[in-house]
């Protein structure tokens, strides 16, 4: 509430403390909602809801992320019937069966950082209508480039099975 | 720093770049505010295909096989735990589930460590099938106290067949 003050020179003043008190307190609240992390996520791959799929504990140390959707309208439509690999080996978009060179390269960089790629956890996010087909070719082709863990991304879902 | 010289000495402090600055701040966090869902991974060990397995007195895991199968548009038609029917609704899933818990006996039973399933699905099946069937083998969420109970850890994938050729 503003309280207004009459001084001699006749100026008014309103008492800020309260907006101040106000505004503060938002800071805080979005400060503290925001997630400030760098994920490799790409927003347009819709993921599977699963009870499950708990957020994990412990921080993945070496980890690559695979986000494998479709490109969709505002409404959520496909604009293209197949599949694609979002924002992997420096480009935006490539065919998913397409990616063996960029996984090859992927873990050539992490063997020039002397860490093996077998301890490197390749994450999938594969969206909810991806053939499952898809997903296990691209699963053979990160096993080609050496890489034997794997991570299979959903949403927690408090409904779920 | 404004000062009014009254009888009773009274400091104003000009509060209007503060204010500024805070305003700015809001709207900063404001404009990058993302809200993110949380995300959970299943985690699947998959070693490199002709690698020859180190020989293990341990007799082999019993492999239990689950098949997914789908229509051409990638829809679900049918669970099967080995050869028996489980339907294709979502509560498909849950009875699956019911059978995984059958199977090992009790939750967290330490005998289910040797134990792997085998999930076989169609090339076109819609991905958020298998992740419920990989949901439904590896446990449920207890609904009294919110807690994961682990039925089967070991998960292991039927190669992919593409349509059209020879089963």
């Amino acid at each position: 509430m503003a309280k207004k003050r009459s001084s001699g020179i006749g100026s008014i003043e309103v008492d800020m403390t309260p907006m101040i008190d106000i505004v503060f307190q938002l800071i805080a609240f979005f400060m503290v909602i925001n997630n400030f992390e760098q994920t490799q996520a790409d927003e347009r791959v819709k993921l599977p809801r699963d009870a499950l799929a708990k957020p994990p504990e412990v921080k993945i140390e070496h980890e690559i992320t695979l986000n494998v959707g479709y490109l969709r309208d505002v409404r959520g439509e496909r604009t293209n019937p197949d599949p694609f690999l979002f924002n992997f080996g420096g480009e935006d978009m490539m065919p998913p069966l397409g990616s063996s060179k960029a996984l090859e390269q992927e873990a050539r960089l992490y063997r020039n950082r002397e860490v093996e790629p077998k301890d490197v956890t390749v994450k999938i996010r594969a969206d909810a209508e991806v053939p499952t087909g898809v997903v296990q070719e691209m699963i053979k082709l990160a096993q080609d480039a050496g890489f034997e863990k794997f991570a299979m991304s959903a949403m927690s879902s408090s409904e779920g099975q | 720093m404004a000062r009014n010289r009254k009888p009773q000495e009274k400091l104003e402090t000009n509060m209007s770049a503060m204010i500024d600055v805070v305003f700015q701040l809001l709207i900063f966090f404001m404009l990058t505010l993302k809200l993110i869902e949380p995300e959970g991974d299943f985690n699947i060990n998959m070693p490199a295909r002709g690698k020859p397995t180190e020989p293990s007195p341990d007799p082999p895991p019993l492999d239990t096989k689950v098949k997914l199968r789908a229509n051409p548009d990638g829809t679900l038609v049918g669970v099967y735990l080995g050869s028996r029917p489980l339907g294709n609704d979502s509560d498909a899933f849950k009875r699956l589930n019911i059978e995984i818990l059958r199977l090992i006996g009790s939750p967290d039973n330490p005998l289910a460590e040797d134990m792997a399933v085998e999930i076989d699905a169609d090339y076109n099946l819609h991905f958020k099938n298998v992740i419920s069937a990989v949901g439904a083998c590896t446990g449920r969420v207890d609904p009294r106290t919110q807690r994961v109970v682990k039925y089967i850890k070991n998960i292991k994938f039927k190669p992919p067949q593409k349509p059209g050729a020879a089963s």
